[in-house]
């Protein structure tokens, strides 16, 4: 199993303990995928889904999208995009935050102001 | 300073951030699965006819950019503010989703043009109990409009500022501030650590003033009181005492017009979307939400607010099109007898 399908298994059945709407079948059902083949991903027998679907399924389960994409081996597309169009900025950007522990990188996400009213 | 500091507290203001349209409001001080967003999602503007109807669907985030990123093109008073802008249409509805993926419990305080979308009374940083002027994540998932009876909203209609329609306008007589203003408050952590812990045990106005309009700001929007929803506004289950109001995190959400919005922002507004009647007849799902919770009973400040539907009747105007009575026939029952939900409610078309 690869630990894309292994996570996605086993979120699936936690939220099935409590939930029987989180059958294999139901979820596959609400993904828009054949229950066949949301068995063959939680066992690894088949690559990752695409974006959309792994973005449906992180929905779904409750799980970080872009961290179910990565765990499938894959960037959204939106931050692609981001880079693509300042790919020396964000670049240079990353791979100067590649080793910062997470507190220092929070500090440089962007603050929505609040001001005076 | 800006605005008001609660009384014999430390002003400790943390940090919002933009992500994906969606405010995240983070509170690492307190603990670190201190955190929630809320998003504002498209909708359908519901018929503003007398009848009550179901919820209805999320058809999508509204695009969300911060003020500072457009400061040439806006108006001093904006600037001022900070925060962030929304496109809306004029007579477009809207809702807020409300997410705490932890399920770290907050009380957030909703208001339009300055006014308590659950109370009618004026903005004001501190929670009150009596009566409840907040909402409690992750027990309520959505806020669709003003609470105007027990169980009842009024649906969130985008109107000019300045018209006359908006509540901010019917209450205060005054066209001054328009969008939508929140603040977000975590519960104390010793409160959420005991809960956590409890939780592992078990596993196993009445004469309207007189009103002096401003004059309308061209791409300002306010909220007005649209059409009736099935929607209760829970009550507190914690009690006031739980809330760590020492920490909170506030931000204004100015509306713009969308035909304003491609010039201040040079991107295209989302599209219209379909009208209530469009929906409802290609059969379309609408949602029934239930939880076994207690509700709050609406004030009299917001049960004499006026729809715009009313108001419009009285003023000869016709703002609202599509507003025929409809019979939502597809209607999915949401919801759950159990405590908190830990995922979010989906509330939405299905996937072609």
């Amino acid at each position: 199993m690869t630990h894309f399908g292994v996570t996605v298994r086993e979120t699936r059945e936690r939220l099935r303990q409590n939930d029987r709407s989180y059958s294999l079948r139901q979820v596959a059902q609400r993904v828009g995928v054949e229950p066949a083949y949301l068995s063959k991903i939680e066992r690894g027998d088949v690559a990752p889904p695409s974006e959309a679907t792994t973005k449906r399924l992180a929905r779904e389960l409750g799980e970080d999208p872009d961290v179910l994409l990565a765990l499938g081996g894959k960037v959204s597309s939106d931050l692609q995009e981001i880079i693509r169009r300042r790919p020396r900025l964000f670049a240079d950007l990353l791979r100067q935050l590649r080793e910062a522990p997470d507190h220092a990188i929070l500090r440089v996400v962007r603050e929505v102001r609040d001001g005076d009213w | 300073m800006t605005g008001e500091q609660i009384e014999g507290m430390e002003d400790t203001r943390q940090m919002i951030t933009l992500e994906l349209d969606r405010l995240t409001f983070r509170f690492p001080e307190v603990h670190p699965d201190a955190a929630c967003a809320i998003d504002f999602q498209r909708t359908l503007r519901i018929p503003d006819d007398g009848d009550d109807y179901p919820l209805p669907p999320g058809l999508g985030s509204f695009p969300l950019r911060h003020v500072d990123d457009y400061l040439a093109q806006l108006p001093d008073a904006w600037r001022r503010r900070g925060g962030v802008l929304l496109p809306m249409h004029q007579a477009e509805a809207m809702w807020l989703s409300f997410d705490s993926d932890s399920g770290y419990p907050f009380a957030i305080k909703v208001a339009t043009g300055k006014i308590c979308a659950v109370t009618g009374d004026a903005w004001a940083e501190r929670l009150n109990r009596d009566p409840q002027d907040y909402l409690v994540v992750p027990e309520q998932p959505w806020l669709d409009g003003y609470c105007v009876e027990k169980g009842l909203i009024r649906q969130f209609v985008a109107m000019p500022l300045g018209a006359g329609y908006t509540v901010e306008e019917q209450l205060t007589g005054a066209a001054e501030h328009g969008g939508l203003q929140i603040i977000a408050i975590p519960m104390k952590r010793e409160r959420y650590e005991e809960m956590r812990r409890e939780e592992t045990c078990r596993v196993a106005y009445d004469v309207a003033p007189d009103v002096v309009y401003g004059p309308p700001t061209e791409s300002a929007m306010g909220l007005a009181p649209g059409g009736r929803m099935r929607q209760e506004i829970y009550d507190d289950p914690h009690g006031l005492d739980v809330w760590d109001q020492r920490h909170f995190s506030r931000c204004f959400v100015s509306i713009v017009n969308s035909r304003q919005w491609q010039s201040i922002t040079g991107e295209q507004p989302p599209t219209e979307p379909p009208t209530a009647a469009q929906y409802a007849n290609a059969g379309l799902p609408w949602f029934d939400y239930y939880r076994d919770l207690d509700a709050v009973e609406a004030t009299d400040k917001l049960k004499d607010t006026s729809s715009v539907a009313a108001i419009a009747a009285k003023k000869g105007d016709a703002p609202l099109p599509a507003n025929q009575t409809i019979s939502p026939g597809n209607v999915i029952p949401i919801g759950s007898r159990r405590p908190a939900p830990r995922r979010r409610q989906v509330r939405e078309m299905p996937h072609a």
